[in-house]
């Protein structure tokens, strides 16, 4: 369920974090979903257990996962969420603040105006919310 | 000295006037898996020698299971797995007469575990070891350094001979064993993704000394490379904090920095008036950018 790229500069638990918090956030992770087991990460993508154990931890303690022992860690129920509030506006900001890097430099070095970046953005913005639309009204 | 696994203090080693090692101090706990990085002559092999007390240290001490390595006991022998550089084989034995030979020094020996293995990797019992590949002489000699469930595993460039689907299958069994917890590896390979995959910890040596011990992943976060797009050049003689090296020669300069903070960001960016993109670099390109 991860893309993971053990020879990347970024340590494979922060592509695991980024990964979790985008598919929650994106609802592609619901509250009560489970995620794979340490081991098996581990075994199906041969990296270091430890890595992937420190990732979920993280998570634990941001109150996105709940662990339970003996079984699987599922993602956090919703009143969780409500109880922790939901993060602040510049916390969630923060976690695509790379990708906006990214983005920016390429525009620039395409030589895209502010204007024709953000008009692509909203094109974008607009085709993943009717998917992002379908995907919520069907029922669980 | 509780459940340490391997600890090293000030550990040095001398050939005559020649110094191949230096004041190594470390510690291994179970479930670790290290890494050692080094080039040609940096003294790795000779680091796994002294660990499996096949050599005498000639400063400081290493300490395999509390025991100084040179006198461990039988019990603690037993617990260490090795797979060598060059394999140890008897060239006039069979597979299954090769493994009755080492299982004969365990009390330990899974030999349930070595069938399994030997039939997933494909080493067939009947095969004569002198008409064996050099790539599936080094299989059996890794599996054999397994068949006792050792609580220590070391490799010394395990994997140089093996195709890229043995080589899986190697990370796959090793990833298997280091996910218990309870045993540490420590191997080295030029064979840098590899160690990228299995490894929680590195060492990476240079002229004898360990000029880096440390996490994967705290090493991958402290060293990144900066592109500086300014339009201000950077003065000859100007630093950046944290600097391992800079390149100046090139129409954009860029710099290997260590610990790089937002704080050092903003100030460098004033400085050159312009942008600095942080580049994350791969483990084999830090260890490349060390050596420059």
């Amino acid at each position: 369920m991860f893309i993971l790229n053990p020879q990347s500069g970024v340590p494979i638990y922060r592509q695991i974090l980024e990964q979790v918090r985008r598919m929650i956030a994106s609802g592609q992770l619901r509250p009560g979903a489970e995620l794979p087991s340490i081991r098996e990460l581990a075994l199906t993508h041969a990296v270091n257990a430890m890595t992937i154990s420190k990732a979920y931890s993280l998570l634990e303690t941001e109150g996105l996962l709940v662990r339970h022992r003996g079984k699987l860690m599922t993602v956090a129920g919703l009143a969780r969420n409500a109880v922790r509030g939901q993060s602040p506006l510049n916390k969630r900001l923060e976690q695509i603040d790379h990708l906006v890097d990214q983005l920016v430099l390429a525009a620039r070095q395409l030589q895209l105006s502010e204007g024709e970046l953000a008009k692509a953005l909203r094109r974008k913005w607009e085709e993943t919310d009717e998917k992002h639309d379908r995907r919520s009204i069907t029922p669980r | 000295m509780k459940n340490t696994t391997v600890e090293a203090s000030h550990l040095g080693k001398a050939y005559g006037a020649t110094r191949v090692l230096q004041g190594l101090s470390f510690s291994v706990e179970p479930g670790d898996v290290v890494g050692v990085l080094g080039k040609n002559g940096a003294g790795k092999t000779t680091l796994l020698e002294l660990m499996l007390g096949f050599t005498l240290p000639t400063e400081g001490e290493v300490r395999v299971f509390g025991h100084e390595s040179t006198r461990m006991p039988g019990a603690a022998k037993a617990r260490v797995g090795f797979v060598p550089q060059q394999d140890e084989l008897l060239d006039q034995l069979n597979v299954a007469d090769q493994i009755r030979v080492i299982a004969s020094f365990y009390k330990n020996w899974d030999g349930e575990l070595m069938t399994r293995l030997c039939e997933e990797w494909g080493i067939r019992a009947s095969a004569r070891i002198k008409s064996m590949s050099v790539g599936e002489r080094q299989k059996l000699s890794i599996l054999l350094a397994l068949g006792h469930r050792p609580d220590l595993l070391l490799l010394d460039e395990p994997v140089a001979s093996l195709d890229p689907i043995a080589r899986r299958q190697f990370l796959e069994q090793l990833v298997e064993i280091s996910s218990e917890g309870q045993r540490a590896i420590i191997f080295s390979s030029h064979i840098v993704s590899d160690i990228e995959r299995l490894a929680n910890r590195i060492w990476i040596l240079k002229e004898g000394r360990l000029f880096w011990q440390g996490d994967l992943d705290s090493l991958k976060e402290s060293i990144v490379r900066l592109h500086l797009r300014g339009s201000i050049p950077l003065p000859e003689e100007a630093g950046i904090p944290g600097a391992i090296s800079i390149r100046r020669d090139a129409s954009f300069p860029t710099a290997i920095v260590r610990d790089w903070s937002d704080s050092a960001q903003v100030e460098l960016e004033r400085r050159i008036d312009g942008s600095v993109e942080v580049q994350p670099l791969g483990l084999e390109e830090i260890f490349v950018e060390l050596h420059r």
